[in-house]
């Protein structure tokens, strides 16, 4: 068993290049997702058939194959297609890929987590809303929406957690986050354990720090002060 | 009581099947037997068949080292990486996986004599003028990680530049050559003779930098494993002598020195 932390400082560019790349990641995965979330939620609560069914479908498709799989797919056969065959562009980089595939993929968790919110929410709120003359949109919007929020807060932040560990898959195609720098230090250096506990680490103190915000904010909404 | 009973019976039987069941694999460990640790991902070196077989160069040279000596060979599929765990933990006793014979390496295995003179290919699109590798300076260069592609572009350019893109393995880096995301990749001669076959030819340009150093493949056993390493070297020097290894290497790679 090797312990030479040594390697850390040797190979200490990686990491902290692979710190930016995997925040970098996360937060635009979790803005883009939130936003194709939104959209998609609300289009599965809609009557109309044609809104409804493209989003169960997205839905299925991105919880139901695995992220390794939707992230190989887009950045070697859909980005290409599409940019190469389609507008005769180059194809984008495999960052530009990494952040397409994690926001697509969140997307389709998050339109989930905005169902269950809107549909835990009393009907009466809604009908409540309406009879006071309020239109669909400002009562989904004013009255709705921020009671929903506050109970899609705690599964939000799960997702989020997931979403910040899950990007690390993109170290397959060579994007240099956290747990690419500690596989080309092992690799390289034949060394593990310095690596793969300096990686965990790193994850562990972003996770830490992403469920005590999204824990303040849990608070900040609840006016009474209560918990849960 | 009495279904408790059954249950317990029942854990017993299985418990004590899993016990015996890993006490008979660590006897399948015979003598006459060379356990192989390889990583069957590297055409030609090591490829698995369609039917799960693990052949190619390296797999085909050991098996004949086996025979000349005497001894049954088996080859396990483990991946680049495991293999030097898998000896160090003498779960194989040699891996044969198209292994550069460093001395990092060195202090922690031991090689027996070379077996294979590999060069380095810079692999370029076609309409590309790059002569060498220096002049990659600030390109994206891809490399499978861990293997001596990606040690040269490390020793030009230093080993956390930027522009090196480590694959797990070399058919993405390829792939991403192909789309454009890269300027180059540099690989093992003999790999590209494959991959060249297998894209159609002139699909790249093929760079040959007289700067790159020649590496020398070795199998690697466990540091102190004399017995295994005079087996091996004997049996190796048996295959060249008898013209079973000029055969298996016109098998791979024709003429090409």
């Amino acid at each position: 068993m090797e312990w030479n932390w040594s390697v850390i400082v040797e190979y200490q560019e990686l990491f902290i290049r692979g710190l930016w790349m995997t925040i970098q990641l996360t937060v635009v995965a979790v803005v883009a997702g939130l936003f194709i979330g939104l959209i998609l939620g609300l289009m599965r609560l809609s009557d109309k058939a044609w809104l409804r069914l493209p989003a169960v479908a997205y839905v299925d498709l991105f919880r139901g194959t695995p992220l390794l799989l939707q992230i190989l797919a887009v950045h070697f056969a859909v980005l290409p297609a599409l940019f190469q065959d389609v507008l005769g562009l180059p194809a984008p980089d495999a960052a530009t890929s990494s952040f397409i595939a994690l926001s697509l993929n969140a997307g389709a968790y998050i339109a989930e987590i905005f169902r269950g919110g809107i549909q835990s929410i009393d009907k009466g709120q809604m009908e409540a809303a309406r009879s006071l003359g309020m239109t669909y949109r400002q009562a989904m919007k004013l009255v709705v929406l921020p009671q929903a929020f506050k109970r899609m807060l705690p599964p939000l932040g799960n997702e989020f957690i997931a979403l910040l560990k899950d990007s690390s898959l993109v170290t397959v195609i060579a994007v240099n986050d956290i747990t690419y720098a500690a596989f080309a230090t092992a690799k390289n250096t034949f060394v593990r354990w310095p690596p793969y506990i300096t990686a965990a680490l790193v994850y562990l103190v972003l996770t830490l720090v992403l469920s005590r915000l999204v824990g303040y904010m849990e608070r900040r909404l609840d006016p009474n002060g209560r918990k849960g | 009581m009495r279904k408790k009973g059954i249950l317990f019976a029942a854990l017993a039987v299985i418990l004590s099947g899993l016990l015996t069941g890993c006490g008979g694999q660590s006897q399948t460990k015979a003598d006459n037997v060379i356990q192989v640790g390889t990583n069957a991902e590297f055409p030609p070196f090591e490829f698995q068949e369609g039917n799960g077989e693990i052949s190619g160069f390296d797999a085909e040279l050991i098996r004949a080292i086996g025979k000349a000596v005497g001894m049954e060979v088996q080859i396990t599929h483990m991946g680049f990486d495991a293999i030097f765990e898998g000896l160090s933990r003498d779960k194989v006793d040699v891996g044969v996986a198209a292994i550069t014979i460093t001395d990092d390496r060195k202090q922690t295995v031991d090689f027996t004599a070379p077996y294979f003179d590999a060069k380095q290919y810079i692999l370029v699109p076609k309409n590309s003028n790059i002569k060498t590798l220096k002049e990659l300076k600030g390109k994206k260069i891809g490399v499978q990680a861990a293997t001596t592609g990606e040690a040269v572009v490390q020793g030009v350019f230093g080993k956390t530049y930027e522009g090196i893109k480590a694959y797990d393995e070399t058919p993405s880096a390829i792939n991403d050559l192909q789309i454009g995301r890269l300027d180059a990749v540099v690989v093992d001669s003999a790999v590209v003779v494959e991959f060249n076959k297998k894209l159609g030819e002139g699909k790249f340009n093929i760079v040959e930098d007289n700067s790159l150093p020649v590496e020398q493949y070795g199998m690697a056993v466990k540091k102190g494993n004399k017995d295994m390493l005079n087996k091996l070297n004997e049996g190796l020097k048996k295959v060249k002598e008898n013209g079973e290894y000029d055969k298996i290497y016109q098998k791979y790679f024709g003429d090409h020195k």
